[in-house]
């Protein structure tokens, strides 16, 4: 972890404009929840649909897909990654400073909405579970996200794949793809954190945990061993 | 310096032949366009992420047409595939809509397409055609692929015409996904210039709204906005439409004429608005 970077990350990541365009989706999150319950939508209904459906399953794994590619892929497209890699810093403390940005701004761009919509549908428990869920959620994906944008010249594209085929058409078809379904994690923490009966989990706490912790090691060794014989190139293709 | 300064003549001439002017020009990036899409005449990298996503989309149908041949059940109608293969569509735009608009934003080579005899509408619309007809041929090939299976396994004359009317109102399901999709998504990626950031914007316009819609649907309980709400996201307004033309989908009541309706102001909406942004377009 090294201050100086973790701090020119987080203003190259919000000192832009673009990043603002990704503040719509939280406040649509919490705005669809607003108009359910004003129709007097069922709360198994907007559990289901709104909290898993939307929140959950598209805006933890995108924001988190956006935020996660962004520290270390826009160094990288510019080329002032090599600023930094030719600092006497080690590439663990590079990684991990860029981790912890990319998973604090997730963390915080999802778990805030999550919380006040949860909230808003089954009370307060539910919310915290929800809000503590898609912290750890935004954990493990920025972990697998910047091991893409290290490993690969397109992590945006590989993770949409991994996000969209994978977790979105593959679980629902294949149960045994759950196991390795960040989404489906997220869900369990969600359920063993608030009790609630609104929703179903459908993988072990067990699994879920260890496999979390387990993607999220892997994801950052991984990306520590690859910047450590990175090789600078132009956009090509 | 020598006493006697001469030019000399070293072959330089004017070039007097036909001059192929803007519809050449405007033919050309389409052409070019397409090409891209697919990947062809670019590196082995460039055509990993589109050809992953035809290949799904073939499997579809080569898995239709094996259960067809197996036990006489067509598994998925022609026009079931478009709405079967949306989410990979989407991926497919999410790939190449950055591909055609956003490299050229910021490589900022647009000043040497414009110096050309084409103008900026050209330029758009181009691209917008080359996306339409490449995100057409994702499902209208399958699609082919289904005919051509059905029709060896077909008894007689009368059932090959009847899987050929089945194809071409397939066809007509794909137009429609393609134009919705593609005037969407080149929109959106024609204001990010990086084609990371275009790709996720896609993603999330698109990925957004159906949640929002599938709420609406249950909240409406059956009722006018049941009917109503598919019309907002990109991938039930299509399906929509087929209700209408055909009355094979999701049920949308008496509201047919307002999906056709919206599926043109979209269009039209999203082509305008693409115009507007080349007009203003920074080189």
């Amino acid at each position: 972890m090294n201050m100086t970077i973790a701090w020119i990350t987080a203003r190259g990541l919000l000192g832009r404009r673009r990043s603002w365009l990704l503040l719509p989706m939280p406040l649509i999150l919490i705005g669809i929840t607003a108009i359910g319950l004003g129709f007097d939508a069922p709360a198994v209904d907007l559990a289901d649909g709104v909290l898993i459906g939307l929140g959950v399953a598209v805006i933890l794994p995108l924001v988190s897909l956006i935020v996660g590619t962004g520290v270390l892929g826009s160094e990288i497209d510019d080329g002032t990654v090599v600023h930094i890699l030719t600092k006497p810093i080690p590439r663990s403390r590079i990684i991990l400073a860029k981790l912890a940005v990319a998973a604090t701004v997730s963390a915080v761009t999802t778990a805030v909405p999550m919380f006040v919509a949860a909230a808003m549908v089954g009370g307060v428990k539910l919310g915290l579970g929800f809000a503590l869920a898609c912290a750890a959620g935004a954990v493990v994906y920025s972990a697998l996200f910047l091991a893409l944008s290290v490993l690969t010249r397109r992590p945006v594209l590989l993770g949409l794949l991994y996000v969209v085929i994978w977790e979105g058409l593959l679980s629902n078809v294949v149960m045994g793809t759950r196991t390795v379904s960040v989404q489906h994690y997220v869900i369990e923490f969600a359920s063993e954190l608030s009790g609630s009966t609104l929703f179903t989990a459908t993988v072990s706490l067990g699994v879920a945990a260890a496999m979390a912790v387990v993607l999220t090691v892997a994801g950052t060794w991984l990306a520590t061993q690859r910047l450590r014989s990175f090789s600078v190139a132009g956009e090509t293709s | 310096m020598s006493e006697h300064s001469v030019i000399h003549d070293i072959g330089y001439q004017r070039y007097t032949g036909p001059r192929l002017g803007r519809a050449y020009a405007a033919r050309s990036l389409f052409e070019h366009g397409v090409r891209v899409a697919f990947g062809l005449g670019r590196s082995a990298k460039a055509k990993i992420f589109p050809w992953i996503v035809i290949g799904l989309v073939t499997s579809l149908a080569v898995i239709v047409v094996a259960v067809k041949a197996q036990s006489g059940e067509m598994i998925l109608t022609y026009q079931d595939l478009p709405s079967t293969a949306s989410v990979l569509v989407m991926v497919f735009l999410a790939v190449v809509a950055p591909e055609l608009v956003s490299r050229d934003l910021r490589n900022q080579t647009l000043p040497l397409y414009f110096s050309r005899p084409i103008r900026r509408s050209d330029y758009a619309l181009a691209k917008l055609a080359a996306l339409t007809t490449a995100v057409w041929l994702l499902m209208a090939g399958p699609q082919l692929l289904m005919f051509l299976g059905s029709a060896f396994s077909a008894a007689d004359t009368a059932g090959v015409a009847a899987e050929a009317r089945g194809m071409l109102g397939g066809w007509v399901i794909a137009t429609c996904y393609a134009l919705v999709f593609s005037s969407l998504a080149i929109l959106i990626a024609s204001i990010a210039s990086r084609r990371a950031f275009a790709a996720g914007a896609i993603v999330v316009v698109f990925m957004i709204t159906s949640p929002v819609v599938g709420l609406l649907a249950v909240l409406g309980k059956g009722g006018a906005l049941s009917q109503i709400a598919p019309m907002f996201s990109p991938f039930s307004l299509p399906e929509g439409v087929r209700s209408w033309l055909f009355d094979t989908s999701i049920p949308i009541g008496p509201y047919g004429p307002l999906y056709g309706l919206m599926t043109v102001l979209l269009v039209a909406g999203c082509t305008l608005l693409l115009l507007l942004r080349y007009r203003k377009v920074s080189l």
